[in-house]
This record gives structure tokens, sequence and C-alpha cells, in this order.
């Protein structure tokens, strides 16, 4: 199953967990696999006009998908789905 | 080991206004920064002084990379006693002073003593000839930019500036110091926190003027080796995530969605007017009213900074980072990020740290002596501050002093400091930090935005991010790079000729804080120190039905100050702040 890895300042939505295996075919069904299981968590990585958020950037197999494809990129049963948000102070 | 060799300390007595130069210790070769100021401090400052009298030191250190051609490491770290905490104080700032010492060989400036007439002023100056003091009573009650723009005239092009704003002079201790960025040489980025322009403006010091003229770049012991790393290391950087292209303004949303974005004195952790004050604004402010992202010193890779113009197109501020949004913004319930930049300016423009400054115009909003959201008064009021009004002089002094100004309860503090935009409740092991930083409560000194970490975790996470972050702002790195203590070990392997190990990089980070906690034992903190004020512990913030305070236990708290062995992580995780 592919997994999904959470990054830390989402993992208050995971309960804690760092990564979910998930069932999915692309990204977007990914995502919203991990939000079935915990409610909440594919706005944080999707916005309300179904892009992906601009502070997000994803990965497959530590290879960062191109900004607008993303959600649509094929995953396989082995794939893993990295999710970066950008934190800072300043 | 080899590499860069033959750098000095300067030592300015401004009792007499002397300098001396002086060899900077071999042995210390590994220590800039934030780690050379608590060396120094421990050894040469009184820790129970007068932070505003003569026995305090103030130190300015480039870091250990400074200089040298590695990418963003340019950074330039002040250092006191805190007339806000009372306790050690290193505050990091961008821009290019710090590169410029580093340039011309010198590893800091230690300012001691002060003036038998506190209405003179004075200047340092610092060039590939020589360093002297000279006067600069001219410049006396001059706001930042002001002042800077007279000394573009005064001086050679090459030349960058750390200055004291009015604040600073009129020893307010939310008083901030500035350092000029790059391409503008604009007084706009600051080392904000703790209150050290205020120590800066006791000693007579209007600004010091670093002029490295033709100084080349520093150069490491194996050249080849330290170049080849600097190329992989920035490209390694640009082919991945960029987190910071559009500035740490952009992650607004995101904080907001972890109901860390307090708002109104912090009684609620997400703003009605997040989506006003997003970074997002900002950046698409560019297009019609240019602005730009831009590096605030050379070398910088990251580009974080946003350069922020007016309605009109000009030039207004720069950089309007997160903290200030949320402190001067949110937490005031201000509206529009427009007012926050206005106001981010006239910070600027006095020498104010933005956070401390709007952690106290919120506690005096939440006493009802301001109405919720007045940007208009906000602005009147900052401009007052130097004039030496009771109000002006109680914001000016920060939260805790606007808490007595008003008799107001809720002052959200740690040690005397108000506490940052990163919320101590939905992000406990940040509180703890916190609470056992000896900066009191400081992001930058280990934020940790994991609200799904086990409470089990916490004294662990909070005792690594803090190594982390230490001897990142020991190097002279960005924390925005996100370094880890690998990279930065190699780097220094490289520049001096000598592997530089595991345990020794973690021994180095934990003997800084070591000092750090050590100088405020003898300047009178106990564990009892060690805790936030009550009012995060009673006022709850997050999603209706979860709800959360920061009550971690005591002891959870007191296991940060006692070393835990390393785990990889320590030497992998990135600098956090
Ligand atoms: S990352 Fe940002 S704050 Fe850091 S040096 Fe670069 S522009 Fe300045």
């Amino acid at each position: 199953m592919p997994k999904v890895v959470i990054p830390p300042p989402y993992r208050g939505s995971t309960e804690g967990n760092t990564q979910v295996e998930v069932d999915g075919v692309n990204v977007a069904q990914c995502l919203e696999a991990v939000d079935q299981r915990y409610p909440g968590f594919f706005p944080l990585v999707v916005d309300d006009d179904g892009s992906v958020q601009r502070f997000v950037k994803l990965f497959v197999n530590g290879e960062q998908l191109d900004a607008g494809e993303e959600l649509h990129t094929a995953i396989s049963a082995e794939d893993e789905v990295e999710i970066l948000a950008a934190i800072a102070g300043g | 080991m080899s590499g860069p060799s033959g750098d000095k300390l300067i030592y300015v007595d401004m009792n007499d206004q002397s300098v001396d130069i002086r060899d900077f210790p071999e042995q210390w070769k590994l220590l800039g920064g934030r780690g050379l100021s608590a060396k120094i401090l421990l050894a040469e400052c009184d820790p129970s002084c007068d932070p505003l009298g003569p026995d305090n030191v103030l130190v300015m250190a480039g870091g250990v990379l400074g200089g040298t051609a590695a990418p963003t490491s340019g950074r330039i770290s002040i250092g006191g006693k805190s007339p806000l905490t009372g306790g050690i104080k290193e505050a990091s700032s961008g821009g290019q002073p710090g590169q410029h010492l580093m340039k011309l060989g010198y590893r800091g400036i230690v300012v001691k003593g002060q003036p038998a007439d506190a209405e003179k002023r004075y200047a340092l100056e610092v060039t590939g000839d020589g360093v002297k003091v000279v006067a600069a009573d001219d410049h006396k009650g001059k706001w930042n930019y002001a002042l800077c723009e007279d000394l573009h005239g005064q001086y050679p092009a090459t030349a960058s500036f750390i200055t004291c704003g009015p604040a600073g002079e009129a020893r307010l201790t939310g008083a901030s110091v500035a350092t000029t960025d790059q391409d503008n040489r604009y007084p706009a980025r600051h080392a904000g926190r703790g209150g050290l322009g205020a120590v800066m403006g006791s000693k007579g010091l209007k600004y010091v003027a670093v002029d490295p003229g033709k100084a080349s770049v520093r150069q490491a012991s194996d050249r080849e080796a330290f170049g080849a790393l600097c190329k992989s290391y920035t490209k390694g950087y640009l082919a991945g995530g960029q987190m910071f292209k559009t500035g740490t303004a952009s992650i607004v949303p995101v904080a907001n969605m972890l109901h860390t974005f307090p708002y109104k004195n912090r009684v609620e952790g997400q703003s009605p007017d997040a989506a006003n004050l997003d970074g997002a604004r900002i950046v698409e402010s560019f297009e019609s009213r240019g602005g730009m992202m831009h590096n605030c010193m050379t070398g910088c890779i990251v580009k974080c900074s946003n350069v922020v113009n007016d309605a009109k197109g000009e030039y207004k501020t720069s950089a309007l980072e997160f903290e200030t949004l949320t402190l001067l913004g949110a937490t005031c319930a201000v509206a529009s990020w427009e007012d926050v930049a206005d106001m981010d300016r006239l910070c600027d423009e006095m020498g104010l740290d933005t956070i401390e400054t709007g952690a106290a115009i919120a506690v005096l909003m939440d006493a009802g002596q301001m109405e919720w959201g007045d940007a208009d008064a906000m602005r009147k009021l900052i401009a007052e501050i130097p004039e030496g009004t009771d109000r002006g002089n109680a914001v000016g002094n920060g939260a805790v002093a606007t808490g007595k100004f008003t008799g107001h309860h809720r002052v959200p503090e740690a040690k005397g400091q108000a506490i940052p935009a990163w919320d101590p409740r939905p992000l406990k092991a940040t509180g703890v930090s916190y609470c056992t930083s000896p900066m009191g409560a400081d992001h930058t000194a280990g934020l940790i935005v994991n609200p799904g970490l086990a409470p089990d975790q916490f004294a662990w996470e909070s005792q690594k991010v803090q190594i982390i972050n230490t001897v990142c702002d020991s190097s002279g790195f960005c924390q925005f790079l996100q370094p880890n203590l690998d990279d930065i070990r190699a780097f220094y392997g490289a520049l001096y000729g000598e592997e530089v190990s595991r345990e020794a990089i973690h021994d180095q980070g934990w003997q800084v804080l070591e000092d750090e906690w050590e100088f405020n034992r003898q300047a009178g903190f106990t564990p009892a120190d060690d805790k936030l004020a009550d009012c995060m512990g009673q006022d709850a913030v997050g999603a209706e039905g979860a709800k959360v305070v920061f009550d971690v236990p005591a002891e959870t708290i007191q296991a940060v100050f006692k070393r835990m062995p390393a785990q990889e992580e320590l030497f992998t995780g990135r600098a956090s702040g």
C-alpha cells in the first residue's frame, strides 16, 4: 500500500502518526484516504479551490512534483507521498 | 588545522572611547556568533550588573563561516545582559555588517563601559586601516532611516552599518539593534529581542560603520573542498522545496489553521482577519506596486525577505515577517497587512522589536486603554514612544512593563519577554523551549511545530532543537536555510581542514547552553523562573471541543537541563526558528 508521510506541523491532525498507509491510485486519492481516517487533514494540504496550498510542497519517492500537476500524479503500491509544509518565524 | 588565521577581536572601552585590538584565541576558532558571545559574557560580564550600567558588555559577533563563500552564512549575533529578562541574551540579524566584519578578520566587537556624559553620542568606525571611536553628536536622536541616509553620504558605498534608534537611545527595554541590508542599505534588519538596543544606547553608541573596502572572501584551508561543498550544498538547496521563497509571511494561513496565529492578546488562537494578513497579499502586491523578494545579505540563497512598497509604488519596509504580522497584526486585532507594514516601518525607524511592541500594545488594548484594531492610534503611539510619554515608555519597555502600567493581569511572557507568535498551548514542546531557553520566550531558541508530539518527547525535542539552533546561530548560517549539525560540521571541517566529529559538535552546542544557563544562575534565576505566565495555563485555545492550555509539568521542563544521549536526529534534524 502507498504511504503518506505526515510533516510534523500536521501530526496533531493524525494523532501523532508520522505516516499513514492508504489505498489510492493518485496523490489526491491518497490524501483523501488520510482525511477519511483523520477528518480535517485534507484542507491542510489542499485549499477550497482544489489546489495544493501555497505553503505545501509534495514529493513522491523524494522527487518534487510539478506545480499544478501534483494531485493527479499516479501512485503505485510501493510509493511514498511526502508532504513538506513551510514553517518558520522571522 | 589551518584555514583563516590571524583573526582579531575589537575591544572598545566607552569610558574613555579607547580601542584595543586583541588576537582571537586559536582555541576559539570554532566559536562564533551566539557561542562566542556566551563565552565572552560569562567570562567578562558580571551577571549581577545593571544591564543599562557601565558593567554590562555588548558583543557583536559574526559566525564561524561569516565572510566565506558558504551560502547564507553571514549573520551577526548581538549579545549582552538583557535589560528585558535580566538574563543573558543573543539576538541574530541578517544584513551586511556580519559579513563585512568577518572579511576584515574581526571575529567580534566587545563594548564595555559607558561615557561619563550620557548626552554624548559616539560611533565606531571599522575599516581595513584600523578601528576608532569618533564623535556622533550630530546624529543624536535620529530615526534609523534618516540616520542611514546621512551615513550613506558620509561613508563609502562599500560600508554597512549597525545602528541604535531613538528607542535605544532612550534606553527602552524593547529596543532593537538595526543592521543595514545588502542592496538598499536600509536599516531594515533587526536583532530584535531582549532589548539589546537599550544596551547599545546606554553605551552612547549611535552606530558602528564597517567598511570592508576591497577585502576579499575568507579562504578555507582546502579551497577546493570548501568550494565543492558550497556548490553541492547550494545545488541541493535550490533543487529542494525552497519553502521560504515567498517569505515567512506566507505561512499565516497554516499558523491560523494550527491555532497559533493568536488574536486579541492571545485569548484566541485564530484571527478572523488571517486572509488579509496573509503574506500572499504582499506577494500579489508586487505586480501593481513593485516590491520583490530579495536576500538581506550577500550570499543568501534563501531570499526570504520581502521588499514592500506602498500604493504609490514607493518603498515602505522590509522585511514584513510572519512574527510581525502576528504581533502587530492579529494579537492587536489589526485587520490589514498594509497597516502592519506602516507599523513595521515605524518600529524599524525607532529601533523597536516588533514582537515585544505588538505584544505590549495588545496588553494595552486588552486593558481597555486602546480600541482593538485601531491602527491609527497604534501608529501615533509608536511614533510617540521616544518622546518619553508615560504610555510610550510603558509600551517601549515591553509587555510586562505595559502590564504594570495598566494593572492588567493577562501578560503572555516568559522571563519577562513577550511570547512570540508560535503559541505554547497547541505547540507544547515549543512552550518547553520558552520555559528553559536561557533567552526567555524566543522562538529562534527552539521552535518545535509538531502539535502531535507525545508528552514524553517534549524534553528531548526541546533540548535537541535548542542545541541545533545554538550551533546554527554560532555558525553564521541563517536558520531559514535550515542546516543540520552534519551540514555545519562538514563546513567547519572543510574550513579548517580537520574533521569535526558529531560528538564535538554536540559538545559545542551543549557547552554554549551551559554557559548561558550558568550566566543566568549567577544573575539570580532559579528553577522557579522556568515557567510561562499564568494566563498560558488558564486561557484555552484550539478547535471547539479540543481546546488546550499549557500544562506541561515542572519535571518535564526541568529534564531539559540534563544532557540526554544524542540520537541520530540530533545531527540530521534541521534548525528551526
Ligand atoms: S534567509 Fe531571509 S533572513 Fe535569512 S539571510 Fe536570507 S534573506 Fe536574510
